[in-house]
Parts: structure tokens; C-alpha cells; sequence
């Protein structure tokens, strides 16, 4: 089969996906964009490419074997690429351990990281047997990160090796590893999750036929903030506005307006009913109004970034926010807190802030006229877009607005599709 | 002769003087800095006050005089505005000085004086931090580069980096993107010296500044902005001295102390404004 590849390289993710031939999405795949972005491309590509062969695999097995036994080998693949990366973790810290480590303490540090891992395996088998396990980061750096950090502070004591040398050594650790090319793809691990998985043989015979089936690149589009770096031709490099408004059109053919709010631009884009853009408005390099503007937020409120939405969602008050700046408004902030003031009404009013100042591009682009359509990380959380709503509706009167849980995959699903219509010409 | 204190409140620390005033014979007796960190405010502008007191061995004081974001400190005499307690702490510090450029951790203001420390003229930056005290601390952070080292390792520099004005906050990225171009931390610091010395500059040419230029502010202590800024003023014109001095930071604290004795005597105002028996306290005026 000819698939057809976009890749959204943000500045904080990168995403991919994978279409077939008949321009439906078979696979997505993101991570963090750390400093590589030519890892970062090829991770998230990697990752949609896995997705794409469970695609296969779930339409080949729903017509046999039903959809529990294909999540079971789901969560048996993801065991087995994270003990891969565990492996790789713990072979870097070891070494870490025998390099600056002081000799004295060489061994117990040793120790004490190896009793880490043997736990943090235990734990993930532990995750596994579970039906319904907790949700946690998509993130390698993030889900290891804080058990480390925890099964860290449960050795401290037994072991007399300091919490912060631990974690010193994870830090000093992770970025090397994470950086390391590893083989976290759907051939190299399909074969131990099945045994794990214990699959009947209708879902082995879907397994082979996803392992055979050949899902040729037809072709590849990048776009995103690093583009640029992407080792593709020119002709396969599109601006994230043209790739924006084609995804939004996509998801919600209807759509005319675009409000894409990402990690470090926010753009507003109109587009035609073919869902080519016809006007656009972006921000300067400013993180008010874009979704950094939280993250700053959140680290001034020690706060995780996630937690931000449901907490404004709870107040009574909200307060007005009168500084543009997001240094400005940490400060203002810090400001109302020392007031008194209640942390969910300021919260709130820092939501509405950074949707009324998007708003502002949405008119200079050309305002709402008909169907309106919110994407990018910040149309996650509910605060945003409750806000949204409200400004829409005051400004603009009652507008249809789409908001699709995939959103962060729009620049992508855009890429993918000119990547597919380029074949096609 | 009377005995005052001047307190500075500003976002990211709070500066506070005792000084001896009157007589022709005005002298700091002791200062202290408190950093704002995460704390409260009234916790940090108490951790000042008390400091300073403690320093000069003061049991009460004639007059306190807070400036900056201190109006609401309740062992306050009177507060001052900040243009003019810069201007006249700028004054008391360099007797030359005709302007003061105070930068500190948000914002950056120009105040044009005369020789009596009576404020001509002022402006402020916009409602932006790129360039602030608080931008320069970031990117220092994302170079890993320490606070004192900014200015040493920036007068290093051998081919400045351009660097437009960047976002406080995205500057992070943009910092990462210079790193791994292989650009040097001295050249990128002197770079974000000379953006930021630019706008100053241009704050101060809009004022008509003739003269010396006092620098104030935490960010006084800065070599590379000083040289920075000593470039930019000279640009088309006959150079301009930019002073400063070991107490930079406490101009503001200094000018206001100094007002408090100077309003004190104007208006005859007798017996302790503060002693330090909390309870005792009076509001003196």
C-alpha cells in the first residue's frame, strides 16, 4: 500500500501521520521535540507508522476476534518499548555511576540504581496486568522521569544514597538517552508482546499479516516551526498556515475559520471551502496569547500544565487581568495571590487573557463569518475554551465552533494531505 | 540632623537605606537588599526595613519614606514617587548627574533632572519585558551562564551577535537555536547588551538628555550593559559618560530616605516617627 506522510515539527511537539491511499488516517504519532529535531521527525514518525500497522491490524481482527484481544497486544507493545528504553536508561546511568560518582560511594549509588530499575520493571509489569491503568505522560522523559524521581526518594533511606545524587544522575542521563536512536518499531517488538499478550490464532494471523503488509512512502510533507531543518527537499516543505487550514478543513469540511493556539504561536487563518487560505494573521514572537503563556502560568503557580484548566473552571469571580505581557501578568499574578485573591479567579482571568488577545488576531484576520474551528494544545483545556465560547458568542454572535481531540495533529493531517494531493498531480 | 529610612519596593527585590540627614552632612548608615524570590511582599519589605535598622543600630528613626511599590508598608511616614526619589539618590551618588537610567527586574525608566534633582521629564519602557532585568536573568539562565558572570563574559565578546528584541519568555528557543548554531554565550550576551542598551538609549535621546547619565537599578552592576550603553549613547553624537556607583541599587532607596528628611524639616515635624517598639507606632505626620 502507498501511504502518504506529514510532519508537524512544533517547537514543544512533533507530530506525524499516516494516510493510505484513500486519504484516511491510518496512524498518528508524537513526541517531544528536545533539541534533535531530525530525531524528533523520525520518532513521531515512527510512532505513526506503529499506530498505522495497529490500524491494519484492528480492521483485520474486528472482523474475527473482536476489539479486546487487540488491546491487550497493544498495551503488551507498549510494555515492551518502554522496557527497551528502561534498558537503555539504566545501561546509561550505570555508566554515569562508574564516571562521577565518588569511589566510595560507587557501589551503593550502583546498588541503589539497580534496585530503581528492578522496581521500575516490576512497576510497568504491574501496569500492564492492570485493565485500566492510570494515565500518564506520552512522554518517555516525563512517565520515567517521575518514577525515578519517586522510587528515588523511597531508596534514599534504605540505601544511604542521597535523593539528589540519584536524581543528579538521572538529569546528567536523560537527554543523552533520550537522544539515542533506538528500535521502538512495530516489527522489532510484535513478536515478544503477542507471547505476552497470549493472542488466539486469528489475532496471530492478523499479527503476520500487518508484519507483511508494505506500507510504502508515496510521499512526505514537513511542516511546523522547524521545517527548515527537515532533511526533505524544498517542494516538500510547506508553510504551517497553508498545512493548518487544510487540516481544519479535513477534520470539519465546513469550516472558514481557523484558531490554531500552540505551544509558541497562535495563528488565526481563514480559509476557502476547499480549505485554501485566503487571509492569515500569526503572532510576533510573543508568547501572550499562545500556549507558553500558561506554561508560564503554571511554573509561576508550581503547578503541573494540565491542572490549570480544571482549576479556573471552578470560580465565581473572575478577575480582570490588565497586563499583555506574560512576565507582566507573572507578576500581577504573584501580585493578586499576596492580595488574597482567590487562586481559581485569577486563573481564570489569565485563561480569558490569553484567548482575548488570540481573539484580536481572529478579527484582524477577518473575524468569525461562519463555521469556527479551535486546534492546537490549548483547545485541550476546558478553560480556553469555555472562554472562547464566551468571547465568540459576545463579538461575533452564536457561531458553529469545532473542537476535535486530535487538533494537535492538524498541521500534520494538512502536511499529509498535500503530500498525498502532490502524488496525485 | 534627623535620622530616616528609605525603603524601594520594587518586583523582584526590595532595597533599604538608613541614612543621617541634615546639616550638610548626608550619609548612609547602612543598606540591605532583600529579594522578593517567592515570598510575600510585606514579608520581604519587613525583611529590609529590619535589616537596614539593625544595621545602623537605629532605636527609632525621624522619618521612613518608601518608594516604588511600597505604599501600603505600615511603618511608612510618607512615599515618594519613583522618578523623584531616583532623581535625587542619583544626585546624592554622582552630583554631575543631569539623568538616571534605572533598570531593574520589569521595567526601565529614563528621568531627565536638573541640578537640584527637580524631574524634567520621564519615560517608561512599554508594556513589554523583552529587555528587562527578568529577560536578561532568563536567557543568562538558559546559557547557564551566573548572574555575575553576564557582564565579565559579555565584555569578552569578539563578534556581537544581532539579536532583535526577543520575548522574555520565548527566548528561551531562540537561545537554544543560537547555542546550537555554535554561537559563543559571550557573543550572544553582548548582542542582548546591545539590543537592550539601544532601546535605553533611545528612551534617554527622547528625553533630550544632556550631561552625565547616571545608571541605577539592580542591573547597574552589570559591566556589559554599562559599556553597552556607553556605545549606544555615543552613536552620532559626542560621547556621554554613563556613571555609576557601588550603591547603584539603592539610589532609590537613598532619594527617598533623603526626601523624608528634607520634607520632615519643611515642615517641623518633631518626635520620633517610628521607634522600635512596634507598638509605639506613630504615623508622625
Amino acid at each position: 500500500m502507498n501511504c502518504f506522510v506529514g510532519i508537524d515539527l512544533g517547537s514543544t511537539t512533533t507530530k506525524a501521520v499516516v494516510l493510505d491511499e484513500g486519504g484516511e488516517v491510518l496512524g498518528r504519532g508524537i513526541t517531544n521535540s528536545r533539541s534533535n529535531y531530525d530525531l524528533a521527525a523520525e520518532l513521531a514518525r515512527t510512532e505513526a507508522f506503529v499506530s498505522a500497522r495497529f490500524r491494519l491490524l484492528q480492521r483485520e481482527v474486528e472482523k474475527t476476534a473482536g476489539g479486546a484481544a487487540l488491546e491487550r497486544l497493544l498495551a503488551a507493545f507498549r510494555l515492551e518499548q518502554m522496557l527497551v528504553q528502561l534498558a537503555s536508561l539504566e545501561a546509561g546511568i550505570a555508566e554515569e555511576v562508574g564516571r562521577s560518582v565518588a569511589p566510595g560511594l560507587r557501589r551503593a549509588a550502583g546498588e541503589a540504581v539497580g534496585e530503581i530499575f528492578r522496581r521500575f520493571a516490576a512497576e510497568e509489569e504491574l501496569r500492564f496486568a492492570d485493565p485500566d491503568p492510570p494515565a500518564r505522560s506520552d512522554f518517555f522523559r516525563d512517565a520515567a522521569g517521575s518514577a525515578y524521581a519517586r522510587l528515588a526518594e523511597e531508596l534514599e533511606q534504605m540505601s544511604g544514597v542521597t535523593f539528589d545524587l540519584l536524581i543528579g544522575l538521572y538529569d546528567k542521563c536523560i537527554v543523552r538517552v533520550e537522544n539515542e536512536p533506538l528500535e521502538l518499531g512495530f516489527r522489532e517488538h510484535i513478536g515478544k508482546a503477542l507471547a505476552r499478550a497470549g493472542g488466539q490464532s486469528p489475532v496471530r494471523a492478523a499479527v503476520e499479516a500487518a508484519v507483511c503488509a508494505d506500507l510504502g512512502v508515496g510521499a512526505t510533507v514537513g511542516t511546523g516551526y522547524g521545517r527548515a531543518r527537515l532533511p526533505f527537499p524544498r517542494e516538500q516543505i510547506r508553510s504551517e498556515i497553508l498545512c493548518h487550514g487544510l487540516g481544519a478543513h479535513i477534520l470539519f469540511p465546513g469550516t472558514r475559520t481557523v484558531l490554531d493556539i500552540g505551544g509558541q504561536d497562535t495563528k488565526a487563518i481563514q480559509v476557502d471551502p476547499q480549505g485554501i487560505v485566503t487571509s492569515f494573521q500569526m503572532n510576533d514572537r510573543c508568547a501572550a496569547g499562545c500556549g507558553r503563556y500558561l506554561g508560564y502560568i503554571a511554573d509561576e503557580m508550581n503547578m503541573g500544565l494540565h491542572e490549570l484548566g480544571p482549576l479556573a473552571l471552578t470560580s465565581r469571580r473572575p478577575v480582570k487581568i490588565s497586563s499583555t505581557c506574560t512576565v507582566f501578568a507573572g507578576a500581577e499574578l504573584r501580585e493578586r495571590l499576596s492580595l488574597g485573591e482567590k487562586r481559581e479567579d485569577i486563573l481564570a482571568g489569565l485563561h480569558r487573557a490569553v484567548i482575548l488577545r488570540a481573539m484580536s488576531l481572529v478579527a484582524r484576520s477577518g473575524g468569525i463569518s461562519d463555521e469556527f474551528t479551535f486546534t492546537g494544545g490549548v483547545a485541550r483545556n476546558l478553560a480556553a475554551v469555555r472562554a472562547l465560547e464566551g468571547l465568540v458568542a459576545e463579538n461575533y454572535g452564536k457561531r458553529t465552533i469545532n473542537i476535535s481531540a486530535d487538533s494537535i495533529y492538524t498541521g500534520a493531517l494538512g502536511a499529509a494531505h498535500f503530500a498525498r494531493r502532490g502524488a496525485a498531480a | 540632623m534627623s535620622l530616616t529610612a528609605g525603603v524601594d519596593v520594587g518586583s523582584a527585590a526590595v532595597k533599604a537605606v538608613v541614612m543621617r540627614v541634615g546639616e550638610g552632612d548626608d550619609r548612609v548608615l547602612s543598606h540591605t537588599v532583600a529579594r522578593v524570590r517567592r515570598r510575600s511582599i510585606s514579608e520581604v519589605v519587613d525583611e529590609a526595613f529590619a535589616g537596614a535598622v539593625a544595621g545602623a543600630g537605629a532605636r527609632e528613626l525621624d522619618y521612613v519614606a518608601t518608594t516604588g511599590e511600597g505604599e501600603d508598608a505600615p511603618f511608612a511616614t510618607g512615599h515618594f514617587y519613583g522618578m523623584t526619589a531616583h532623581a535625587r539618590g542619583a544626585l546624592f551618588l554622582e552630583p554631575r548627574a543631569r539623568a538616571v537610567l534605572d533598570v531593574g527586574a520589569l521595567h526601565a525608566r529614563a528621568v531627565a533632572m536638573d541640578a537640584r534633582g527637580k524631574v524634567l521629564g520621564y519615560k517608561m519602557t512599554s508594556q513589554c519585558a523583552s529587555g528587562s532585568g527578568q529577560f536578561l536573568e532568563n536567557i543568562a539562565r538558559y546559557l547557564g551562564v551566573s548572574q555575575s558572570d553576564i557582564g565579565p563574559l559579555s565584555l569578552t565578546a569578539e563578534k556581537p551577535e544581532t539579536v532583535s528584541s526577543i520575548c522574555a519568555v520565548l527566548a528561551e528557543t531562540d537561545v537554544i537555536n543560537m547555542v546550537s548554531q555554535g554561537l559563543l554565550a559571550a557573543n550572544i550576551l553582548r548582542g542582548i547588551h546591545d539590543s537592550m542598551a539601544g532601546r535605553f538609549a533611545r528612551l534617554l535621546q527622547s528625553l533630550g538628555v544632556e550631561g552625565v547619565v547616571f545608571l541605577s537599578g539592580g542591573l547597574a552592576a552589570d559591566d556589559g550593559l554599562a559599556a553597552a550603553l556607553t556605545r549606544a549613547l555615543a552613536v552620532g553624537g559626542r560621547p556621554v559618560e554613563v556613571a555609576r556607583d557601588p550603591q547603584s541599587a539603592f539610589a532609590g532607596a537613598i532619594g527617598a530616605a533623603l526626601w523624608g528628611g528634607f520634607r520632615r524639616e519643611k515642615l517641623g515635624m518633631g518626635g520620633a516617627a517610628w521607634t522600635v517598639n512596634p507598638t509605639s507606632l506613630s504615623s508622625g505626620a
